[in-house]
């Protein structure tokens, strides 16, 4: 199907049918995913799907209908309804779709061979993460592992007459063990993802990190609720980036929904924090040629030396906030309106080794998993439950399970006084080791 | 916790939440644009020759296979959104699809397409047969309809009502929100209506077909006091007509939202230690949802790997203490006529006074641990197989007044409602935030706390539940677990003896 045909001719009759301005985001994919389990396969699924969503402006007013059927009644259907609906709404003189055609070169996010290699290596594949982990001392069942891959096309094009394409690979496998002893049970998790197949981490690395993530946190101790320094391990970057990505969502700052909403320009936290969102990395998984509506993305500092520098914008927040949309707009899928979100978004490595760290810190724990939603974007709060290990004169002592960990972003954000050199840039929000000075721990 | 690629995105996802601040201009539907929104010729018309099911049918078996089914469904929705005064917009769907599956022993195939074909459901069926390698041969069943009893009745179908019926119930949930206190700076609310047909078809014989209404609704309130804010929430959700708004009506749901707003406007940091802890009647039931729920799926037992694995027929909790997966309740929101694999949904007791007495299964699970279809497989859409799911999960009624429960609790934590959580269903962990919570001091419940966390393990506790109310209730939400299901917990007030609660400052 000619699908760059098919987005231009729906566009054309949005207008016929009254609507001042059209997008169509057309969205073709083909997904496989398999599960093994013991050995033995458990799951095979393999499917290719296409959609596509249609957003148009009429007086000022927002439409959108998303359709996965591209027969002509239905499409005339989906149309009518965009159109009927954009007249039911409310007029709003920043709905606008953006006019630009250029794109930003990015290399290497399609993997032409992924669909070449058979299904039976890449079950091969996450046999063999399986069973090496299987043989690691002290694990005892395995959870299963699994793989995964999609091939996209995405295709967006809108009445200021132009169209742009672009296809994305991405790959990954990871597994699952159980570590037993007694009456106790302890999981460890491991996974890869890639654009390419050929930069997938290999299996025995993958299975000796998730058999030691079960072993390690066997034989836990409890520990006093207490104030104490908190080591967040590269697993967890989520911990601290999770809530920051909302809050510098430029609509929530513009609804008085983030705690960092007054606070462009300032200080707002230690000097050594640095964070970029990069929508163009070679090989990154979030990066692309163009975002959510097609504007071009770039590569930003967000937060340079402890100091805010600036917020995500797309098309429509950056007009009501009286900038430019910053290449933001992100999409969930066709069925889905453009909202804000990070490409690649990272926190900047340090210099310290994160032994060095560990041997640094006379008491603390190091966490290595953290549960929950992290920092509330709202009011800047934080609290989770953790996992982890206890430290003890620059030593782990002891495993630790089922902890709380909570503070304010202030004291997070302030708190940070060492920051590692292990930042992985494989994966798409990321942060190296860190150190926070002090939080509130919560246990027996 | 079960996803292991959380940065690979799943194609159409639907978003529900966005968040707005308080803004004056007021709404004009003009009556010709009304006339024009009348959605009748949205009834969807999902036909499929029995004859062409058949026919997938047999040749998903053909490389052999204990089961094979065939799952269409079409999905017609709408959303809108009203925020800072201003109906932002308004989204139409229109989905369809089917699914092919082959069960062979302890694998599964699955393939699905867009496109209702023989070309490109034969090559599903292709595809999904490609794990079939037992040589085992099955005879499909000539497939026949059936009819099932229905749980869902609708007064005022959703593809009769006109758009602006719908924007006067999100205008009326507006104004009684921002009228409620003028600390309230926002009010956002988010209308979701779908029909989902459904027909399903399996080597077994089984022929069924269901249209089901939905309709979600969520309204979320900001209040702003001196340098804290508060969002607050809540949803009403049912399988039913428009008629749902007469019982539950915008104006209560506004109301809820903004006292919680406001109430948690004075919140003060909240203790970390273990607590008892005090959980109202209601969306509470989450708590048992995701810590005693999901390890008490078949899918962790037949692999193994649950917490609950070797416990059936095993006291794990006090006499008190009963549980139950019902998806035949009428027209709540985790019921359905029948399951995503057509087993015939009903009451399950799941833990009697403390004892387990049943997993929740799909086909595939009760093959394997050779156990009743219970009538969990479900699935969120024809993208995914059915694996087993909670529908309405509650605790059972107790015998316990509220007020006693926390008169007689000397101090400790009570929680009013909770924001969701989260386990690991092989090790039984848990974790859940609060959304609205308060000190009980000397037996009273006292000042409103933020940023709690409660946390634990399943096993250990559903040993420390000591006292249940005789106020049962319910609240609708979304579970995930790699795809998402509606649901809905329920629980009547409830006590936990000794819990770790996490807040931001030391007990004392």
């Amino acid at each position: 199907m000619d699908y760059k045909a098919l987005a231009q001719q729906v566009i054309k009759d949005c207008l016929k049918k009254g609507a001042e301005q059209a997008e169509v985001y057309l969205e073709d994919n083909r997904q496989l995913s398999l599960e093994v389990r013991n050995g033995q396969v458990e799951s095979v699924q393999e499917a290719q799907s296409y959609g596509l969503g249609i957003r148009v402006i009429a007086g000022k007013r927002l439409g959108f209908a998303f359709v996965n059927d591209f027969k002509p009644e239905s499409l005339k259907k989906s149309i009518d309804r965009a159109v009927e609906f954009a007249r039911a709404v409310s007029p709003d003189e920043n709905n606008q779709l953006p006019a630009e055609p250029a794109l930003t070169e990015v290399k290497a996010i399609y993997d032409p061979d992924l669909s070449t290699i058979s299904i039976d290596r890449k079950i091969a594949l996450i046999q063999e993460a399986e069973k090496l982990a299987l043989n690691i001392p002290g694990v005892t069942k395995s959870a299963g592992a699994s793989y995964g891959e999609s091939e996209s096309q995405i295709i967006i094009a809108n009445s200021f007459n132009w169209v742009k394409s672009f296809k994305s690979t991405g790959c990954g496998y990871g597994l699952g063990v159980i570590a037993e002893k007694g009456q106790q049970k302890s999981a460890g998790y491991e996974s890869t993802n890639r654009r390419f197949f050929a930069d997938l981490k290999p299996a025995k690395d993958l299975a000796r990190v998730a058999a030691g993530k079960a072993v390690e946190m066997l034989d836990p101790k409890p520990l006093k609720t207490q104030r104490a320094a908190v080591i967040l391990h590269p697993d967890v970057a989520y911990a601290i980036l999770g809530g920051f990505i909302q809050a510098i969502n430029g609509q929530s700052v513009l609804q008085g929904a983030s705690f960092l909403g007054k606070r462009a320009g300032q200080k707002i936290g230690s000097e050594l924090i640095t964070i970029i969102d990069d929508g163009t990395r070679e090989k990154g998984l979030a990066s692309a040629p163009f975002d959510g509506e097609g504007v071009p993305t770039q590569n930003r500092i967000i937060v340079e030396n402890g100091v805010l520098k600036g917020f995500l914008y797309n098309t429509y927040a950056g007009r009501r906030a009286g900038v430019k949309s910053t290449g933001n707009a992100s999409r969930g899928g066709f069925a889905d309106l453009p909202g804000i979100g990070p490409h690649n978004i990272y926190l900047a490595a340090g210099q310290t080794r994160p032994e060095e760290i560990i041997q640094n810190t006379s008491r603390g724990v190091l966490v290595k998993e953290v549960t929950g939603y992290g920092i509330n974007p709202v009011n800047g709060n934080f609290t989770g439950g953790a996992a982890g290990f206890f430290i003890e004169n620059g030593k782990i002592s002891f495993p630790v399970k089922g902890i709380t960990i909570a503070g304010t972003s202030d004291e997070i954000f302030n708190g940070i006084d060492l920051i590692g050199n292990d930042l992985d840039l494989n994966r798409s929000l990321t942060a190296p080791t860190l150190r926070i000075k002090s939080l509130q721990i919560g246990g027996e | 916790m079960t996803n292991l690629w959380p940065e690979l995105k799943p194609m159409a996802r639907r978003r529900f939440m966005s968040l707005s601040l308080q803004g004056a201009v007021a709404l004009a539907v003009s009556p010709a644009v009304v006339k024009n929104l009348l959605a009748g010729e949205d009834q969807s018309q999902l036909e499929i020759s029995p004859g062409l099911l058949q026919k997938t049918i047999a040749s998903a078996l053909k490389r052999g296979g204990d089961l094979a089914e065939v799952y269409v469904e079409n999905r017609i929705s709408r959303s809108i959104i009203l925020e800072e005064g201003q109906f932002k917009s308004a989204v139409f769907g229109l989905i369809r699809g089917a699914g092919v599956r082959v069960i062979d022993g302890d694998k599964t195939g699955y393939a699905y397409s867009d496109e209702l074909t023989e070309e490109k459901l034969q090559r599903a069926a292709e595809v999904a047969s490609f794990i079939a390698s037992s040589g085992k041969i099955t005879q499909p069943v000539n497939i026949k309809e059936q009819r099932r009893p229905s749980y869902v009745t609708v007064k005022i179908p959703l593809e009769e009502a006109a758009e602006a019926k719908r924007m006067e119930i999100m205008k009326r949930a507006e104004e009684a929100a921002l009228s409620y206190d003028s600390r309230i700076k926002m009010a956002s609310i988010d209308y979701y209506d779908e029909t989902r047909d459904r027909i399903i078809a399996n080597s077994e014989g089984l022929l069924l077909k269901s249209s089901l209404p939905l309709i979600f609704f969520i309204v979320q309130t900001l209040a702003a006091g001196n340098n804290t804010s508060h969002l607050g929430r809540e949803r009403l959700s049912r399988h039913a007509g428009l008629e749902m708004f007469e019982q539950d009506t915008p104006e209560k749901a506004a109301k809820e939202a903004a006292r919680e707003s406001i109430a948690m406007l004075e919140a003060k940091e909240a203790p970390a230690g273990k607590m008892d802890v005090v959980i109202q009647n209601g969306w509470g039931g989450v708590l048992v949802h995701e810590a005693v729920g999901h390890p008490l799926e078949a899918d962790n037992i037949a692999k193994q790997t649950g917490a609950f694995v070797g416990k059936l027929g095993q006291k794990v909790a006090a006499d008190i203490f009963t549980m139950v997966d019902d998806g035949s309740l009428a027209g709540f929101r985790g019921t359905t006529d029948f399951d995503d694999e057509g087993t015939q949904m009903k009451r399950n007791v799941l833990i009697e006074r403390g004892v387990v007495v049943k997993f929740m299964t799909d086909i595939l699970s009760a093959r394997q641990l050779k156990m009743e279809r219970t009538g969990n497989g479900r699935r969120e859409n024809f993208r995914y197989y059915p694996i087993p799911r909670m529908t309405n999960t509650f605790i059972e009624q107790g015998k316990d007044r509220p007020e006693d429960i926390i008169a007689s609790t000397k101090s400790g934590l009570y929680v009013q409602s909770l924001s969701g959580g989260s386990v690991d269903p092989t090790t039984g962990m848990f974790n859940f935030t609060c959304r609205e919570a308060y000190l009980i001091e000397n037996g009273r419940k006292t000042a409103a706390v933020k940023g709690a966390t409660l946390i634990g393990s399943c096993l250990d506790i559903i040993t420390r539940i000591d006292a249940i109310g005789n106020d049962l209730a319910f609240g609708p939400g979304i579970c995930g677990k790699g795809q998402s299901a509606e649901v809905t917990a329920g629980q009547p007030t409830v006590r936990i003896r000794g819990i770790t609660v996490g807040g931001t400052r030391a007990r004392g």
